[in-house]
């Protein structure tokens, strides 16, 4: 604290000479640190301080904003440097031992705070979804209880995210990550109350805590091999350490690879987000959707040399399992007509392709493609929260979560359907741009990624279409003629896919690669652009022409297959509840309560023992020792030799 | 060794501008913090008390004489050289020379952290304990009594003394079960004296066993446990002690006391004997099988990574099923013995070095679970999971305690459990990974039980047909967040606050820095040589 201050002073006392000499870049010292320390003073304040619902709102937009700002000046700051902006301070240090290699003879885990631009960008962009989640929330969430709590685990997490952004210290790294996930939940299960809420809560702690664990496990792997857990001490002797070996690399990577795709909410690892994307508030899932896409992706762009520093094949199963998580996603979005858990599920794809491309873009040695990718999902990252808002404005006044029950939104709620095409058309035209800049559509893993385009276009634009077209009917307790944009909230989710259109538009010019990583790339062909955008427009138009010519038919055979697929998913989980879960907790209860009941027994046994002992005691001596005279000579006599050998 | 021998021929300066440094020059520092509760016993069971009338002053002197050993303490912690690989405050009188024991006493970094560990825990429980209203003169006399069995536990260097001081905290911690503890009282205490005295025995068997193989000429930890004795003889013996620590900490399968105790015993002896008592398991096996035989060390770590899994998973398993607040509470207190052993399984220095700080860590988040779990229960007035529901409004002291409780355990950052489970998970993937993977899983596990308590009890929907809930009393609320507290403050500065742009410290030269002393040490026999170029 004592050298953020004195940076600060010194910032402010420089030698003045003639006219306005202001050098942004001097007010990183202590500016950098603030990032950390803003989040978490408004954490503290919101938690501490009046706890009704505006003032906690109002401060955890504040201490948002003033991030913001921050992160602004920060930019500038960093505007003139080529390198990035490194403070580092000591958490622990310890020695542990005297002798052996001397990269484990210390334990150490410094505050790494490493910004460069693509940490302000993604910083930024958090920023913004937060921002507008919050003010959408200030609007649509007033019915929803525990504000103060709500309002300050956005701080808590937002924290999180500057600290994850900026970590080049593997453990503080997972230390951010865990306070992250930990947010996560808590945000996640804001409806603690309700009990479907609480018990679908369960899978948002669940599955991404074994995939943390998955983290964990795989900084700790890489650790008791490399003896270093920082970044930039780690990349360079991943084959030069002694000992090392290809098969702990990709130990190391696949638990590290298992953990980052948890939290991007890849499939299979996206129930945390679908289970809970109806029972939590809407700005809870969307702020959990889009930070978790930037800061996955950030991370697997940096951990990427891990990977690929272990072989090819397992760069090729990386890129393997990204495909399939991309053209798995949007067919679950095809079944069942829950709009929030389709786009959810569409916005999953999307970043999915976009991780595909980072992994291809490091395999190819090309760091162009890579950083295209990331690039992609800032912007998929803003369409997801926009989505979500746009859909969760309109599920809210047509007081239904079944596109069955919806429509005619583009005439009634105009600005949130606007606001939801245009989410849908970032999220697809934010991958075609990164497919645009190295991915050969005629490869094989080009066709792949080509039909993952195609199906993201319908399961993105499919909502859309059945929320804004057709009849929207009467129901019981439902007047359509009230359905309206309420006031105060609409604008939000519009002014977000805005954000993100800009953030697609910039990732079309090789400029901004630049920028995000500092180096210099080439402009990709404008016929490749097209390619894809062909490829984009066609499933946007095959979506457009089912649900306008048999909207009914298309929501009932979604409806039937999400019923299909419900049966099959209870039909998963009621065996692993019936084969896995219940025998493991049955075998803990038996033990919990049969050891303790054995014991018991001994105790008994021990006590009528005891009781024995005292009875003998009272007998007379002599005929006792009489009887145990005779008892031990008999078993002597049968022991010695001669008698019964 | 090498440092010490680097020491002793350019001795480093005592530490300066350190409060404290300097003020005991003779050795009777530990003496006074092991014996100063047993004199405090004495002074509450004789002086006169007709109808109670001098209760609260029986509290007091408890209190104070806590506040006294936590002085004594602090002296004791700011005055330690931590870079002395050797015991420190030792003290050697001789006892019965014909057997060859002694009262010899001792600390290096790992019992300096287990005495600062009891001694927080000692005072947790004498808040918790402010409540006492029936025969208070007894009652704080037997607390006492077990404090001073703890701490004497923890600094003897000779094992006879050990033995004794072992055997002891069990006969005090019952009869405090059996006079004040819940409606399963008496089995509880059975079961507690049942468990400890066959870990008693077990352990007293194999301090003889040592005693017989090394010529029987003395007691002293420096004698008996050395690593030049064989292979055999260092397993038979491991094995024993292991027994002897899995029935203190306790490990599965011989945790069957810890859900009665627990579940039964009032919060002031829950806090004592989660958070400090049974931590002398995993001290016992630093001392007796880490530190002392290596070769045993060796063959006997998939064993206890094999208990710190099955410990951990049982643990998490156990408390997702139960239906009792205070059995979910003892439970989970299981957690945190599971990770320590998990370090000493990994027999690196930096899993040891992990393990040796999840004892002080372990100590206070099982403290805090079982503590807020037993005060949750008699402000509730009810331990039924089915019952209690939606309190997080009503008892938010509570409420926040439990939350913290729970991070602490899961080793969430900013509280001082992060830095134990990142040690020890990353010293234990080098030997250990099925283990470390193993353990990670019931840590899983445990998350799911936590989550699955907080969402019952705190945030569900409130039960109309509960009985009339109020939040905790101010003793209560200090008592528990004395151990929050100290998570929290060792979570924050590991290596202690300094003075603004120096290296000086202010007042705590940091938990971490301290308890270095001696791991070096300790660990010396599992460095890994540097390995060759491989592929």
């Amino acid at each position: 604290m004592s050298e953020i201050v004195l940076a600060a002073s010194g910032a402010a006392s420089g030698t003045r000479s003639a006219g306005f000499t202001f050098d942004p870049s001097t007010t990183l010292p202590w500016a950098v640190p603030l990032l950390l320390i803003a989040p978490f003073a408004a954490f503290v304040l919101a938690l501490s301080s009046i706890r009704t619902r505006r003032s906690a709102s109002a401060m955890a937009m504040f201490g948002t904003v003033v991030t913001l700002l921050l992160t602004l000046l920060v930019a500038w700051g960093l505007s003139r440097r080529s390198t990035p902006y490194v403070a580092t301070y000591q958490y622990i240090n310890m020695s542990v031992a005297f002798s052996g290699p001397t990269n484990f003879q210390a334990f150490t885990i410094q505050l790494i705070l490493h910004v460069d631009h693509l940490t302000v960008v993604a910083l930024l962009a958090i920023e913004i979804c937060m921002i507008a989640a919050i003010g959408w929330h200030s609007v649509m969430g007033r019915s929803e209880p525990g504000a103060a709590r709500f309002h300050a685990v956005i701080t808590a997490l937002l924290f999180a995210c500057s600290g994850m952004l900026m970590s080049w210290d593997l453990a503080e790294l997972f230390g951010f990550w865990a306070i992250g996930g930990a947010m996560t939940y808590l945000l996640l299960a804001h409806r603690w109350g309700l009990d479907e809420a609480a018990s679908r809560a369960r899978v948002a702690l669940a599955l991404p805590f074994l995939t943390d664990l998955s983290f964990l496990c795989g900084i700790a792997w890489l650790y008791a091999r490399y003896g270093t857990q920082k970044l930039d001490a780690l990349l360079p002797i991943l084959h030069t350490n002694p000992g090392w070996t290809v098969r702990s690399l990709v130990v190391g990577s696949i638990l590290l690879g298992v953990g980052i795709a948890g939290r991007l909410a890849l499939w299979p690892f996206i129930s945390w987000i679908t289970q809970t994307s109806v029972t939590t508030p809407p700005a809870a899932s969307a702020i959990a959707q889009s930070a978790w896409s930037i800061i996955g992706i950030v991370v697997l762009f940096r951990l990427m040399p891990i990977v690929v520093a272990s072989n090819v094949q397992t760069v090729r199963g990386f890129i393997s399992a990204s495909l399939v998580a991309a053209i798995a996603a949007p067919l679950l979005s095809l079944l069942g007509n829950e709009p929030r858990r389709a786009i959810a599920l569409a916005g999953s794809s999307a970043v999915a392709i976009a991780a595909a491309v980072v992994m291809n873009g490091f395999q190819a040695q090309s760091s162009t493609f890579a950083i295209a990718g990331v690039a992609a999902v800032l912007a998929i990252a803003l369409a997801r929260a926009g989505a979500v808002l746009a859909v969760a404005s309109i599920a809210a006044a047509m007081r239904t979560d079944d596109l069955a029950e919806m429509g005619d939104a583009s005439r009634r709620m105009r600005t949130s359907s606007g606001a939801l095409l245009a989410s849908v058309a970032v999220m697809v035209l934010s991958v075609v741009g990164a497919l645009g800049f190295g991915i050969n559509s005629r490869s094989p893993n080009g066709f792949v990624l080509g039909e993952a385009v195609l199906l993201c276009a319908i399961a993105g634009l499919r909502v859309f279409m059945a929320a804004s077209f057709g009849p929207l009917r009467r129901r019981r307790a439902f007047e359509p003629d009230r359905v309206r944009e309420t006031p105060g909230a609409l604008g939000w989710p519009y002014w977000i896919a805005a954000a993100g259109a800009t953030f697609v538009l910039a990732s079309l010019f090789s400029g901004w690669l630049n920028l995000l990583d500092g180096q210099s790339h080439k402009a990709a062909s404008p016929a490749a652009f097209l390619t894809w955008v062909g490829v984009a427009v066609l499933g946007f138009a095959a979506a457009g022409f089912g649900y306008a010519t048999v909207r009914d038919g298309a929501i009932a055979a979604s409806a039937a297959g999400g019923r299909l697929l419900g049966r099959v998913m209870a039909i998963v989980f009621g065996a692993i509840d019936r084969f896995v879960i219940g025998p493991a907790t049955d075998v803990a209860r038996r033990l919990g309560d049969g050891i303790p009941a054995g014991d018991g027994a001994v105790g008994r046994v021990t006590t009528t023992s005891g009781r024995l002992a005292l009875a003998a005691a009272r007998l007379p001596a002599m005929p006792v020792v009489i009887v145990l005279a005779v008892v031990l000579a008999l078993v002597f006599a049968l022991v010695a030799p001669g008698v019964a050998r | 060794m090498i440092l010490l021998t680097i020491v002793s021929q350019n001795p480093s300066p005592s530490p300066v501008g350190v409060p404290g440094a300097g003020i005991f020059t003779q050795p009777f520092l530990l003496s006074l913090i092991v014996w100063l509760p047993t004199i405090a016993a004495a002074v509450i069971a004789t002086v006169p008390n007709p109808r109670g009338r001098y209760d609260v002053a029986m509290k007091q002197i408890a209190f104070f004489t806590n506040m006294g050993v936590l002085a004594l303490l602090f002296i004791g912690y700011n005055q330690f050289e931590n870079f002395l690989p050797t015991m420190q405050y030792e003290e050697k009188l001789s006892w019965l020379p014909a057997i060859g024991v002694t009262y010899h006493l001792g600390i290096d970094g790992p019992g300096l952290v287990m005495l600062v560990l009891s001694g927080l825990c000692g005072l947790a429980s004498i808040l918790a304990s402010w409540g006492v209203r029936e025969r208070v003169r007894s009652y704080f006399c037997l607390l006492l009594l077990a404090e001073t069995a703890v701490n004497g536990t923890i600094v003897a260097r000779d094992t006879f003394v050990l033995v004794l001081f072992w055997g002891a905290a069990a006969i005090p911690l019952a009869l405090l079960i059996l006079g004040w503890g819940g409606p399963r009282r008496a089995g509880a205490a059975w079961r507690l004296l049942g468990y400890w005295g066959f870990g008693t025995a077990a352990l007293a068997l194999g301090v003889f066993a040592l005693y017989r193989f090394t010529g029987g000429q003395s007691f002293d930890f420096d004698a008996l446990l050395k690593p030049g004795l064989s292979p055999r003889i260092q397993l038979t013996v491991s094995l024993v002690m292991i027994v002897a620590a899995a029935t203190r900490l306790p490990l599965f399968p011989l945790h069957g006391w810890i859900r009665d105790v627990l579940g039964e015993a009032p919060p002031g002896v829950v806090v004592l004997v989660a958070g400090a008592a049974t931590r002398l398991g995993a001290f016992l096996i630093l001392r007796t099988v880490i530190a002392s035989e290596p070769a045993a060390g060796h063959i006997l770590s998939p064993l206890l990574a094999a208990l710190a899994a099955l410990t951990v998973g049982f643990a998490g398993l156990a408390a997702l099923r139960t239906t009792d607040v205070r059995h979910a509470g003892a439970y989970l207190a299981m957690v945190p013995g599971g990770i320590t052993v998990l370090g000493f399984a990994a027999i690196s220095p930096l899993g040891i070095a992990g393990s040796v700080l999840s004892l002080f860590t372990g100590g206070l988040a099982a403290g805090l679970i079982a503590g807020v779990c037993a005060t949750l229960a008699e402000r509730a007035q009810t331990r039924s999971l089915a019952v209690l529901g939606g309190l997080a409004p009503r008892m938010p002291n509570i409420a926040w305690l439990l939350t913290i409780a729970a991070m602490a355990l899961l080793g969430v950052p900013i509280l001082s459990s992060y830095s134990a489970e990142v040690m020890t998970f990353f010293g234990a993937f080098k030997n250990q990974p099925i283990g470390a993977f193993a353990v990670a899983a019931g840590l899983a596990v445990s998350a799911i039980a936590l989550a699955v308590l907080l969402r019952r009890v705190l945030f569900g929907s409130p039960n109309p047909d509960a009985p009339g809930v109020s939040d905790a009393s101010l003793g209560e609320t200090w008592y528990l967040g004395l151990l929050a507290g100290a998570l929290l403050w060792v979570g924050l500065f590991p290596g202690g606050p300094k003075i603004p742009g120096t290296e000086v410290p202010l007042f705590d030269p940091g938990l971490i820095t301290q308890m270095s002393a001696g791991i070096s040490d300790i660990s010396s026999p599992y460095v890994a040589p540097t390995p060759s170029t491989a592929r």
